[in-house]
Parts: structure tokens; sequence; C-alpha cells
């Protein structure tokens, strides 16, 4: 069976300053990559990964996105995301989390991700209430996009 | 065998504020790192024409404290980078005590000249590379492929690429300079971050291998495996020909009897102890007799203490 091979790019967004909620949406995003993808590998690199590149999904709350792009070019965009500094207007950088051939199985590894990090906030929290706001915080996920 | 784990992190350079350097390091636990360096540097072309003492390196900063407060999390080991622009450096090297308190030895050569013998004959494990002085020092083949048969490892650090784009470029040029003069063997990735926004998670940085000219594996190794070998490299040439080496917990008292019988109770003794009993390989290769050797002649074994 022929497929299009698509790489899905999990990452976290680390901003400079901690701060609850980022204002981005999917839009801001890509347009970001795709201008940091032009200059660092120039017309030829954004040739090799415009068609298909897309957010898939991202969360405000979470920081987390996920990005699809075409197999052939994914080194491009991977590389290219450890020097990024400014996203959009807020300075930030990109933490990879993981690389994975299906959305799926992004998804999985986030939702361990996340309970991992669960684990780790849980224990501060005292109140029966902001712990039930906080796992639905982290855990939330939609994926219509 | 000296246990490290993965990820490595072969340069945080040391910085006076507690504060600062505490920030950095649960930022290097945060990301995934498990054993890193903390670097001083130390010009050994400024020194002063009187001294002629015998010590002429600096003692290690006092890291006790940090150590003790990440203990299990991190495991911190201490550098020196020596700047240097002629050969007299190997003399004051070969006579300092202070120089093996530090676990790895890194050479910031200044001059060609410096860099060939950084390659060939100096006895440190590490040459790294001056991302201030631009990139007017590259390495020839000769002297690469001797440095690579010696062990020998070359540095890329990725902080100051990451803040500066001119900067950037030079790093480019001295790693794909690496990879024309020989296949990029022996690199290493470190972060040299002044602040915990310039450092990158393992993984994105063994990305970054991708613009530097290396390929997947050689990318992923530079944050892992190759940190290993030449963490075995260093402590090798710091403890001298070692089949295997007893890290106590408390006080060991050695006796001198030369009776067969008592020294094997004694050996017996020694294991029974709560110590860990560690092997220590010479180098990534040529070790294998040594680990058959220590199986067939428990009485055989050199005891250091570490």
């Amino acid at each position: 069976m022929v497929r299009i091979k698509n790489r899905y790019i999990a990452v976290q967004i680390v901003p400079y300053a901690p701060t609850k909620v980022l204002y981005l949406n999917d839009n801001t995003l890509t347009k970001c990559l795709l201008r940091n993808i032009e200059k660092y590998y120039g017309v030829y690199g954004l040739g090799m990964i415009e068609q298909g590149f897309r957010v898939k999904y991202i969360n405000e709350r979470t920081k987390i996105a996920i990005i699809r792009c075409m197999h052939a070019g994914h080194r491009f965009v991977s590389s290219i995301l450890p020097l990024i500094t400014l996203i959009g207007d807020v300075r930030a950088k990109f933490r990879t989390l993981y690389i994975g051939a299906t959305i799926i199985q992004c998804n999985k590894f986030i939702i361990k991700h996340q309970k991992k990090f669960l684990d780790r906030e849980m224990g501060q929290l005292t109140s029966a209430k902001e712990r039930q706001d906080l796992f639905k915080r982290v855990m939330e996920f939609d994926m219509d996009r | 065998m000296e246990q490290t784990r993965p990820f490595y992190d072969f340069c945080i350079p040391f910085n006076k504020d507690d504060k600062v350097m505490r920030a950095l390091l649960n930022e290097l636990v945060e990301l995934g790192y498990k054993t890193i360096a903390i670097d001083q540097s130390f010009d050994h072309s400024r020194k002063e024409a009187g001294k002629r003492g015998s010590e002429m390196f600096p003692e290690p900063h006092k890291v006790e404290h940090l150590r003790k407060e990440f203990g299990d999390k991190l495991r911190i080991l201490q550098r020196i980078t020596i700047l240097y622009v002629d050969v007299n450096v190997a003399h004051a090297m070969s006579v300092s005590l202070n120089l093996r308190k530090f676990n790895l030895i890194a050479g910031q050569p200044k001059t060609d000249a410096a860099l060939t013998h950084c390659c060939t004959t100096f006895n440190g494990d590490l040459v790294t590379f001056d991302p201030a002085a631009g990139s007017r020092l590259m390495v020839n083949r000769k002297a690469y492929q001797v440095a690579v048969r010696r062990g020998m490892f070359f540095e890329i650090k990725y902080g100051p690429a990451i803040a500066d784009s001119n900067n950037r470029k030079d790093m480019i040029k001295v790693a794909h300079n690496y990879g024309i003069k020989g296949k990029s063997r022996n690199i290493i990735f470190s972060s040299g971050a002044e602040h915990q926004f310039q450092l990158r998670g393992p993984y994105d940085v063994a990305n970054l291998a991708f613009i530097f000219g290396l390929s997947e594996d050689q990318g992923k190794n530079a944050v892992d495996r190759h940190c290993r070998q030449l963490f075995l490299r260093a402590e090798s040439r710091r403890l001298g020909k070692t089949i295997m080496f007893v890290k106590g917990g408390g006080p060991i008292v050695f006796s001198d009897s030369s009776d067969d019988n008592q020294g094997d109770s004694q050996d017996d003794e020694m294991e029974g102890c709560p110590k860990e009993e560690e092997l220590d390989e010479e180098s990534d290769g040529a070790n294998g007799e040594n680990n058959e050797e220590e199986e067939n002649k428990p009485a055989n074994k050199r005891l250091k203490t570490a």
C-alpha cells in the first residue's frame, strides 16, 4: 500500500517569563515557523516543506502544539526549532517532545507526558476543587482542527 | 565501571552567583540531562613572567553544596578549559597537582601551532573552539586524524550560536570543516549557555546535527555515547592504568600483611561491605581481556580509593 508519509512533531513552547496562558493561535505559529524556515534555508527550504505543512493542534494553557509536515523535509523543520527565540511577539523557545509518524502516537505520548506533569503538580495542591480544575486544564484535548 | 547516565552536557560556565547557577541546573534537570560539567576557563598565555612556581592552574571552584543539593538528579563534574598560544603549557600541565582535581581537561588553542599541538600531543580530552575569535582557526586533516586516533573529542557549542547569527555562521563553518576533514568523527555537542533560556533539550540538540552537517546517528551520539566515551577517557587519564577500583563509603583500613590467606579474607570482607565495586574501562576499546582477568584472578586486583 502506498500512502503519503507525514511526520508529526509534538513541541512544547516554553516562554521566557513563566506565564499561565499563551496568546497564540495556529495561524501565528505557522507564520512564525515558515518565516524562520525561509530565514535559515531560503526559498529552497520553504518549497520543500510548504506543501502539507500545518499546525494541527495548539493548546494555550498546556502550551503544547503538534506540527504536521511531509516526511521529505521534516528535518528542515526539526533542525531550526532550537534556533527560534521569538514566537509571534512572545520571547519563547521550543522544546521537542516527540516526533511520530501518526497523530495517534503523538496523542498517546502527549497524554503520557501530561500525566507525568500532573503527578508532580498534584502533590502541591490541597483542595479537591483546585485538583479538579488542574486536571481539566491539563488533560483537555480537542482535535477538531 | 563508573556509572553515568545520559544525557550529557559538558559545558556549563561557572557563575559566582548561586541563584543563576541554581536556575541553570534546575532547567537542566527539567530538560532531562543527567550528567553535566561545570566549566571554568584559564588563560595560560596571560601568566606572569616572574612566577615560576610549580602551580599555575587554579583550584576548582567549590561546588560541593550544589552537588549535595542535586545529589541524585544530576551528576556534576568539573572541567577546566585552558586557553593557550604555545607548547609551554605541556610542562606546566605535567607538574600541576591542581589539574588532577578536575574531571575533564579541555584545550582551547589560539594559534595554528597550538591547534596542531592540541590535536597531537596535548594531555587533555577535549578540543574546543572560541566562538568570539571567529573561524580563523581550521583544523587540518592530518591533525584531526591523529586526534581521532588518540581518542580526543571536538566540542561544538550551541549556546552562543543560538544567541547571535554571526556566531552561528562561524559554528556552522567549523562544524562543516570537521565534516570535510574527517567525516565528523568524535564530536560532542555542549551548551556553553550563560542563561537558562539558551539551554535546549537533548533531542533538540540532536536535531541541530542537521545544520552542523552530521548524520542523525552522529547527532544522537554527540549528546550521548561520545560523551560517555569522553568521560571514560578522562577518568582513565586521571587514574592511570586501572583494572578496577573500589569506592569506599567510610574510612578504609589497609593491612600491610603479606600473608596470602589473610589477603584473601580481606578481599572477602571488602565484598561483604556495602561498598560499590566499579570496573573502570581503559577507554572504549581494548578492555575485553581486562574484564576476564578480573573474574579469573580476584586476588590480583589493585585497590584504589576514589
